[in-house]
């Protein structure tokens, strides 16, 4: 055991509550305030995980975020969540972990065996082999991946759920240690409506694992704490802990995910209450005091269990009571790993510092700590786990190795590279931060831009009284833009000057790059320095090239630990300033979100809405099987008994054909459209003409874009000269309202019209057949049905049932036909009535299957299915539709005399019939001229565009799109699906009354 | 000649007529009731076109609300501003045929649109102290801002809807019938955490719209101007 559990005052864990967990199947304990990173570690873990590619054996490097190598899957079945940090894993009774790599075990990882030839394994070596032979690459990935690692995605649905909630303040102040809460005191005090959050259980950040710094006169802790009490009386100031800021977008809208219960035991957790819970915040001014995240040194075999960074050792020993060794050697660039030193040694460890500046520290230091000036370490040692540090003697002012230095004995070795501030959210926008060589760090602006203020460590003041006294300057700044007046105070930190840090990233080991032992940078994808060069003399020398070239950044950690050093290692290969190399691109997440936060309620019967209309409960009721359309669910076909789709549409198609059928057509979009204008605005948005249409009389239109393709259609009726009611397919309704607005309110708002949805208002029942007007006798005395009195593409007004009712004699299947509007309050008592006076003729419901088929057999397109955006009314043989004669034009006329949309040999709509009657083609087979498909590529006449069985003709027919269809009536063709082909002839796309004498009858 | 079949007196429905509201039980956090069979008519008209306004007024008893998100109350009923050229009248159902008349006879010549949008729309009042956080779940505007006698059209997950705050105890929300099966299921499921009950109008009452109500006051006499 190296790690061990030590008595720390001020610790954040409670000893008196014991955990049991298991990890791996072995039953284990810690207690409350643990992380199951510090419960591993006490539990004397330290071999965590195989590595990525080379299978070396790693452990835990960090603390919180940053950490690269700890991954865990986390309990099992339903609530299994993979590749958590364990550093960020709360501990909780009964908790269940298991490690994601090392396989079959972590002690024994076969890929380890083949990562001896990690020779041949640099870099980019994907790119170079397991190419040949092509066929064997689902079998080489399906081992890439088993030997890779990470988790398992969940196979069960998730029971849990999730929630949004949205927020507008004034102030959001994003992290909760000293330059948070200090800011988000000052701006509660102000009067602002403030919202704090941390990404931590606990507010504090760094405080936490330092609670003897002197803050305000007193100890970190109880700054923090008189800070919390303080805010808590404040009424319009919120705190939310476990909460992650993930992505900062474009006008001040900050996603964040706040775990309500994933620190829970799962026999706790509430199921009323959600599980994780994605904050939308809008604020005036985003406060960015992140912080800034240690960076480990680099240097041969960093990567070996026990390697840690300082911060990390350090917060194990003050928050959580674990001393990560025995015998430890801490090296770094800052006096960090002095204040490291000391506490580790009172707590009882033997530390040897290799200290890489010219200058002892003057500062009192703990016995049993040994200093070793001017000494870097050169390598670890150790194979399955550290056991011994070969330290190098710099040149005090150049990375050189100037001699050798001792080979120190240990159990833990954590080095400091120097802190990183986490930039990510300001630079969610694209932009870059900003390389401070003084600071040796990516900064953001101490004046942040509009909107957002930084405060703290994240602009590079890293010590506490900078820090504080940059938060006081950001938020006088913040008050002012804001015009509020307040104070704004901070504590004094007087801790004494620090010494001047020596610059340090990749520590020399005497030898050339490559030749000792691996130096990796990041840890996640097993990129080494070496790997670095590598790309630089295979000429990938952008940053993003090098990112991509070697996989640095690209882990589940995001490159935290790993990036800088990997920027810096790139410029000093290219020879040129870090700050012209700069960084890679900062994108969200700044941490893994699970989808469920993302989606909220947009998921299950709340994905997406499910309109009904008004009849619904009627359809359900007589066993309608459903289809959705665009948003709607509508009958699809009324199975009898145990009929299938074809038994039933055969059945309805009949009905409609020689007796009578309802269905209901209330989905269609209908827009109420008023003013002097009306005929002129309908003359320009439709193809055909609207200046004759008369009182009492609907026509049929036509929609093109400026293009000339048909993107809509539907019948428009006359209701008085100023008034129309136009209706338009139902999945097209909100668009075609938008085009609608969008050519008055753009390009003709001289035109004095008003258009509005009436959609929801009306709900339309169409009675259909011969024996239609029959059953509309028994319904309606006051309107005189006679076919002389009421014609086809007629519209009356009467009394239906009792209602006032709109009734429109317009056929979409070719027969008698009635469509009956009434307000949709009275929708469903229309249907039941109309059902109830069909009852003597057998009426039958019936649903969209039947209704294509009835409209097809009549060659009546459906846009969107006939169509698909690329067909003018020509190429549909719909010249009828098109008026050219009108005074001021119409949307689409012009393209249509464009050279290719005037071409003769477009696809064109005709009907094909299958020599086989009982051959139903298959909708989108393509159309082809010859029966030999033995020579490919050839070329594509046309697709299938609707393909039914006629239940009247008994036997199949198909509508088309062919090139140069017009011509062709007659010809013999074929039809490809799935490699078989079919003979067809092409015919009319009017398969049944050509003449139309039925539904004008 | 076989007798005209008509339909029930009682058989208008609402667009959640199909839920089971209870009696409230207990000290409920929140509660809910659809406001049902009101009358909704859509006025169009320039908001600067003083002959329209005075138009209005006088079937109206009340000059059009102008600023957004103003609303009016008059005799009619309740009137929400919804753009420059858009008014919803929010009426007693037994009113709205007199009041389409009226306003269609008023406006001959303006240039204006009555529409009536009756069979189209609901209301469902959300009131209780959790209501202002349950609507911050459900859709991003800032009800803060949102003061008693104003309205605001905006969006909730994937649908839209239109907020009126009469009092201080809930809101009033208006939308659309085919998406209030969808609206209704997300306002149920958003207030897992806060025992929602789903009650009747008389438990759960607008001030403002309770008098519109089918078993409110009697439906008031709508005069035309132009007889």
């Amino acid at each position: 055991m190296t790690a061990q559990r030590v008595d720390v005052a001020g610790a954040r864990i409670d000893t008196r509550k014991k955990i049991a967990f298991t990890f791996d199947g072995k039953a284990c304990t810690g207690y409350a305030g643990d992380t199951l990173a510090s419960a591993l570690l006490a539990n004397g873990y330290l071999r965590l995980a195989r590595s990525f590619k080379y299978g070396r054996p790693r452990g835990l490097i960090g603390a919180g975020a940053e950490e690269p190598n700890a991954l865990v899957q986390l309990e099992e079945g339903a609530y299994t969540v993979p590749n958590i940090k364990a550093t960020q894993a709360e501990l909780y009774d009964g908790l269940r972990a298991s490690s994601t790599s090392g396989w079959p075990s972590l002690d024994f990882d076969l890929k380890a065996v083949l990562g001896q030839a990690s020779r041949f394994m640099p870099a980019g070596f994907y790119s170079k082999t397991f190419k040949w032979p092509r066929s064997f690459w689902p079998a080489y990935e399906t081992v890439i991946r088993k030997f890779a690692g990470f988790g398992s995605a969940p196979t069960e649905a998730d029971p849990e759920r999730y929630d949004h909630l949205h927020h507008h303040v004034d102030v959001l102040v994003i992290g909760g240690g000293a330059a948070g809460l200090s800011a988000a005191l000052i701006a509660g005090k102000a009067g602002l409506k403030t919202l704090l959050i941390d990404e931590q259980s606990e507010f504090g950040g760094w405080l936490l694992s330092d609670p003897k710094l002197p803050v305000g006169g007193a100890g970190a802790d109880a700054f923090v704490r008189n800070t919390l009490a303080a805010l808590d009386k404040l009424p319009h100031v919120t705190r939310l802990a476990r909460t992650t800021a993930f992505g900062l977008y474009q006008d001040n809208l900050v996603l964040a995910v706040e775990l309500l219960q994933d620190h829970l035991p799962l026999g706790q957790r509430n199921a009323q209450q959600p599980r994780q819970r994605q904050h939308k915040i809008r604020a005036h001014q985003v406060v960015l005091a992140t912080g800034a995240i240690e960076r480990p040194l680099v240097f041969g075999n960093n990567d070996l269990p026990g390697v840690m960074t300082v911060s990390a050792g350090h917060t194990f020993l003050n928050r959580y009571g674990v001393r990560v060794g025995q015998d430890i050697v801490l090296t770094g660039t800052s006096d960090v790993i002095y204040d490291a030193a000391n506490a580790l040694a009172a707590a009882g460890a033997k530390v040897s510092v290799a200290d890489p500046r010219e200058k002892a520290i003057a500062r009192r230091l703990e016995p049993n700590v040994t200093v070793y000036q001017g000494y870097a370490v050169g390598e670890a040692l150790g194979r399955q786990q550290v056991r011994a540090a070969r330290l190098v003697k710099l040149h005090p002012t150049r990375d050189e190795v100037v001699g050798k230095g001792p080979t120190l004995r240990c159990d833990a070795l954590l080095s400091s590279g120097g802190l990183s501030p986490t930039v990510h959210l300001f630079c969610h926008d694209g932009s870059r931060p900003i390389w401070n060589d003084d600071v040796a760090a990516f900064v953001v602006p101490k004046s942040g831009r509009a909107g957002i203020a930084c405060a703290g460590s994240v602009t590079g003041a890293f010590s506490l009284q900078e820090a504080l006294a940059q938060t006081a300057e950001a938020m006088r700044k913040v008050l002012e833009t804001l015009g509020v007046q307040g104070e704004v105070v901070v504590p004094r930190s007087n801790v004494p000057a620090p010494q001047a840090p020596r610059h340090l990233f990749r520590v020399p080991d005497g030898k050339p790059e490559g030749v000792g032992s691996k130096a990796f940078v990041d840890y996640q994808n097993d990129v080494t320095a070496a790997d670095i060069e590598l790309s630089i003399r295979e000429n990938w020398q952008h940053i993003e090239h090098v990112k991509r070239f070697t996989a640095l950044g690209f882990g589940t950690d995001q490159g935290k630990l790993s990036n800088v050093n990997g920027f810096v290692i790139t410029a000093r290969t290219l020879k040129r300033p870090v700050g012209e190399v700069s960084t890679t691109t900062y994108r969200p997440a700044y941490t893994p979100v699970s989808l469920g936060a993302l989606a909220g309620t947009m998921e299950g019967a709340t994905f997406d809405p499910v309109r009904t209309t008004a009849i619904h409960a009627s359809h359900t009721a007589r066993n309608a099987a459903l289809e959705p359309v665009g948003q709607w669910m509508r009958p699809w076909y009324f199975p009898k008994g145990n009929e299938d789709l074809h038994a039933a549409v055969k059945r309805e198609c009949l009905a409609a054909r020689t007796g009578v059928a309802v269905m209901d057509a209330s989905t269609l979009g209908k827009i109420q459209i008023d003013g002097p204008d009306a005929r002129e605005f309908l003359n320009r948005v439709y193809s055909n003409a609207w200046s004759q249409l008369a009182p009492g009389k609907c026509r049929y239109g036509l929609m093109l874009d400026e293009n000339g393709m048909v993107t809509d259609d539907g019948v428009t009726a006359c209701i008085s000269d100023t008034r129309f009611y136009m209706t338009t397919t139902t999945g097209g309704a909100a668009k075609v309202l938008n085009w609608l607005e969008r050519w008055h309110q753009t390009e003709w708002p001289e035109l004095k019209v008003w258009m509005t949805s009436v959609t929801d208002h009306w709900s339309t029942v169409a009675l259909v057949g011969p024996k239609s007007r029959q059953v509309l006798a028994r319904l309606c005395q006051d309107i005189d049905l006679s076919p002389e009195a009421f014609k086809f593409m007629d519209w009356r007004e009467g009394t239906v049932a009792g209602l006032r009712c709109r009734v429109f004699r317009i056929s979409f299947s070719g027969e008698i036909s009635y469509e009956l509007n009434v307000e949709s309050g009275y929708g469903q008592a229309l249907w039941e009535a109309v059902m109830a006076a069909g009852a003597d003729f057998d009426i039958t419901p019936y649903g969209t299957e039947s209704m294509h088929v009835l409209r097809a057999e009549k060659g009546f397109i459906i846009v969107g299915q006939d169509t698909d955006g690329s067909m003018t009314p020509v190429d549909l043989q719909m010249s009828w539709a098109l008026s050219m004669k009108k005074s001021f034009s119409f949307l689409g006329k012009r393209s249509l005399s464009r050279s290719d949309t005037a071409r003769s040999d477009r696809k064109q709509l005709v009907g094909l019939l299958t020599d086989d009657p009982a051959h139903v083609l298959v909708e989108g087979a393509q159309v082809i001229e010859g029966a030999d498909i033995s020579k490919v590529p050839m070329p594509m006449l046309g697709h299938v565009t609707s393909s039914y069985h006629s239940p009247e003709l008994g036997r199949s027919i198909a509508m088309a799109v062919v090139r140069g269809g017009a011509k062709r009536e007659g010809e013999r063709l074929f039809v490809m699906a799935g490699g078989k082909v079919t003979p067809v002839k092409v015919s009319s796309t009017v398969f049944i009354d050509p003449k139309g004498e039925r539904q004008n009858a | 000649m076989p007798k005209s079949i008509q339909i029930a007196a009682d058989a208008l429905r609402s667009p959640l007529s199909h839920l089971r509201p209870a009696a409230v039980r207990g000290d409920t956090g929140l509660r809910a009731a659809e406001l049902p069979n009101l009358g909704y008519i859509v006025l169009r008209g320039r908001q600067d076109d003083g002959v329209f306004l005075d138009a209005v007024a006088a079937v109206l008893g009340a000059p059009l609300p102008r600023k957004p998100r103003s609303t009016v109350r008059c005799a009619a009923g309740v009137v929400l501003w919804q753009s420059p050229d858009e008014w919803w009248l929010l009426c007693a159902r037994a009113d709205r045929d007199a009041l389409v008349q009226a306003l269609e006879q008023a406006l001959q010549g303006c240039f204006a649109q009555v529409a009536d949008n009756s069979g189209g729309f609901t209301s469902l009042r959300l009131q209780g102290a959790a209501h202002q956080r349950l609507l911050n779940h459900l859709s991003p505007y800032d009800f803060d801002q949102l003061g008693v006698g104003q309205c605001v059209s905006t969006v909730l997950s994937k649908a839209t809807f239109t907020v009126l705050r009469t009092d201080e105890q809930g809101v009033t929300l208006v939308f659309r019938r085919s998406f209030a099966g969808y609206i209704w299921q997300l306002i149920e499921r958003t207030a897992v955490p806060y025992g929602l009950q789903l009650t009747d109008a008389k438990s759960c009452s607008d001030a403002w719209l309770a008098p519109l109500l089918a078993d409110g006051k009697k439906a008031t006499r709508v005069q035309p101007s132009f007889a």
